[in-house]
């Protein structure tokens, strides 16, 4: 019998088609021939066919857009928000709109020419991770500014664009997206009525049951989520409750750097590395701590969703936000905790 | 400058590039075309390789489960979900879950394998737009159900496995989360204006007109201000109605000429094109007020990937800004 589930965070029930559960190998693998490597932009040595770049980690004395680097961030070359001007939100009838400001940025993780950000060390995650946390701590200062979404897409399917180096993005908007709201709305409900945090507690939950558990490291633990949208859908969260991601210290940020590339490892080697994309889920900016954000630190948890693109999304999925998961997400744990890195 | 535009009915933001907007060459969307090859359930003659038929239209003296049929409703080979039972709504620590209890049925729209809709006689597509009202006007019955759910995958990037066109109909016990916030959307506009959303929406396009795309007595199609997807379709109906059942005799016509021909248009300036739609209408059996909703039809052409930032945020990047993408369409 297939089970229908519910998402505790956001209400959103999903199918899990226990009976016509796929096994990994019979996903479609790969994406269609992706274009070929030519001079790649990202690489060291190619800093002048980036736009000049906002941050970079690179030797004392070395000068900006010039090779030496470790990490580079850089303005996206086509950027769907623009970083000048004012919001100027109106109405037209009953629709409202404002104008498109905002930042869109590119983290180059490596100078090599390196695809999977699995085959990078821990450092350099670490880096990376440190990275994010600084151009959102700046980003934050601009008051136009609501909320930074950093995401990674991996592979040409889950949107990767035409050169193979390991990248993410981050993007700042004037608004909250609306999937961050519902997790806000849904947590803080959770907190009103049990005063406990909705994620600690099921993290205690997936702890106590096992069977979801892939990872459990350091501080840290790697779930496939109860009602998961995705075969292979995973979810790193801290086990110490904290609602910003922001906040991680150094020890912390090699920790989550570990289990981040343990767990992409595992994707990559039991999945024949399957295109995917992860975003990060952490708190709006709180710059007044009052009226909605009051409870925001207490019901609140960061956490990094990991999502494999193995399956074509259909129709139905995207009209109703009712998704069909072939693969019950205990197997896919057993799967990846099997899986040696 | 482009446009953040905010969807007036769920409050999704949505990013509109009317800076560099994308033309549609600029996709290079993937080009469906069928093939005819092995052996397919759907067609004349294989009746037997699906499972026992629900209905159908088919010639006088023919019998079920044979050849000789216009329009045929399967149950799905491989249903996500299960007919039989009760349902057993039960909680697992902080987790809630039910069995799998609904209905998964496959309209088969047309025996032949490599007809899309616009290839159909008119007559044809309303005999498949009947026997959809039919179905759903049979699962409501059902009072375990609470949300019928028609839709349709056509093209291998639109997540049809099967090549033969066909819809297919999900009966569910409760109401999917997004129809459940356009229903809420709805219903706070209805209580503070006392009219209906989608109402006003008609009359503002109809004014404004330069999103249209085809206009009947009956029904409208045109791409939405705030659109999730570059050409992002909607067919209304002018005449306010919240279940798409409840279409009267005249409608049907009305509505089968105007998916035809607006999935005509696309398809010219998209040839080959791979796409889904889906009903949005009122949920059944209570559940739910339908208060100032009003179906639909949403129509999403399958032209780009869709990245890890859509998923995650629900925030969406639309490349061609609606009133572009009507210019398009006009010219063709």
């Amino acid at each position: 019998m297939p089970e229908l589930r519910k998402d505790p965070v956001i209400g959103r029930w999903v199918i899990i088609a226990t009976e016509r559960a796929r096994r990994p190998d019979q996903y479609a693998k790969g994406a269609p021939e992706g274009p070929k490597e030519e001079a790649c932009p990202f690489c060291e040595g190619s800093e002048s066919q980036t736009p000049p770049e906002i941050d970079s980690i690179r030797p004392k004395n070395s000068a900006p857009n010039t090779p030496g680097w470790d990490l580079r961030v850089v303005p996206s070359i086509a950027p769907f928000l623009r970083i000048e001007g004012e919001l100027d939100r109106r109405g037209k009838g009953l629709y409202d709109l404002m104008n498109g400001v905002g930042a869109h940025e590119i983290v180059i993780e490596t100078n090599k020419h390196i695809e999977s950000m699995s085959d990078l060390s821990q450092d350099q995650i670490a880096k990376v991770i440190s990275c994010y946390i600084d151009r959102i701590i700046d980003l934050e200062k601009d008051r136009r500014f609501k909320y930074v979404m950093v995401f990674k897409n991996h592979g040409w399917s889950a949107g990767a664009g035409m050169f193979k180096h390991s990248k993410s993005q981050l993007i700042a908007t004037p608004v909250n997206p609306k999937r961050v709201k519902e997790e806000l709305v849904g947590a803080r409900l959770h907190y009103d009525y049990h005063e406990r945090c909705i994620f600690c507690d099921l993290i205690k939950q997936e702890i106590e049951t096992k069977d979801r558990v892939i990872l459990d490291i350091d501080g840290f633990i790697a779930i496939t989520p109860f009602a998961a949208r995705f075969p292979f859908e995973v979810w790193i969260l801290p086990k110490k409750h904290s609602c910003d991601f922001v906040s991680l210290d150094m020890e912390s940020r090699q920790n989550l750097a570990k289990i981040l590339k343990m767990t992409l490892a595992k994707l990559k080697k039991g999945l024949n590395d399957p295109p995917y994309n992860y975003v990060i889920h952490t708190a709006p900016f709180r710059r007044h701590k009052s009226g909605y954000w009051k409870s925001i630190d207490y019901d609140y948890h960061w956490h990094i969703e990991i999502m494999p693109r193995l399956t074509r999304v259909a129709g139905f999925e995207w009209g109703t936000g009712f998704y069909i998961c072939p693969l019950p997400p205990e197997e896919a744990a057993k799967f990846l905790r099997e899986v040696q890195v | 400058m482009s446009d953040l535009r905010r969807d007036p009915i769920v409050g999704r933001w949505v990013i509109v590039d009317t800076d560099h907007p994308n033309s549609p060459q600029d996709y290079g969307h993937e080009q469906y075309i069928p093939k005819v090859s092995g052996i397919c359930p759907f067609c004349y003659g294989n009746e037997g390789m699906t499972p026992p038929e629900i209905d159908s239209i088919r010639d006088l003296h023919t019998q079920p489960n044979t050849s000789g049929w216009q329009v045929r409703v399967v149950p799905n080979k491989f249903p996500a979900l299960q007919i039989e039972g009760e349902i057993d709504r039960r909680g697992l620590g902080i987790y809630d879950m039910s069995n799998g209890i609904g209905a998964h049925e496959v309209l088969i729209e047309t025996p032949y394998h490599n007809k899309d809709i616009p290839d159909l006689l008119n007559e044809e597509v309303e005999k498949f737009i009947g026997m959809c009202c039919r179905r759903i006007i049979d699962l409501e019955k059902d009072k375990r159900f609470k949300y019928i759910m028609l839709f349709r995958n056509y093209g291998a990037a639109a997540g049809a496995s099967l090549e033969h066109p066909h819809t297919q109909l999900i009966a569910l016990p409760m109401v999917p989360k997004n129809v459940m916030e356009e229903l809420k959307g709805a219903h706070d506009y209805y209580e503070y204006r006392e009219r209906c959303i989608f109402c006003d929406v008609i009359r503002q396009e109809a004014q404004e007109k330069e999103r249209i795309i085809l206009e009947n007595k009956y029904f409208v199609s045109f791409f939405p201000f705030v659109s999730r997807f570059p050409f992002e379709i909607w067919i209304m109906p002018k005449k306010h109605n919240s279940h798409f059942c409840r279409m009267s005799a005249e409608e049907i016509p009305a509505f089968s000429a105007i998916l035809k021909d607006t999935i005509t248009k696309i398809k010219k300036v998209f040839v080959n094109l791979s796409y889904n739609y889906i009903i949005h209408t009122s949920p059944i059996n209570g559940d739910g007020g339908s208060d100032g909703y009003h179906w639909h039809l949403e129509f999403m052409p399958k032209l780009t990937r869709v990245a890890g930032f859509e998923w995650g945020t629900g925030f969406y990047l639309v490349p061609t800004p609606p009133e572009l993408a009507a210019q398009y369409l006009k010219d063709v």
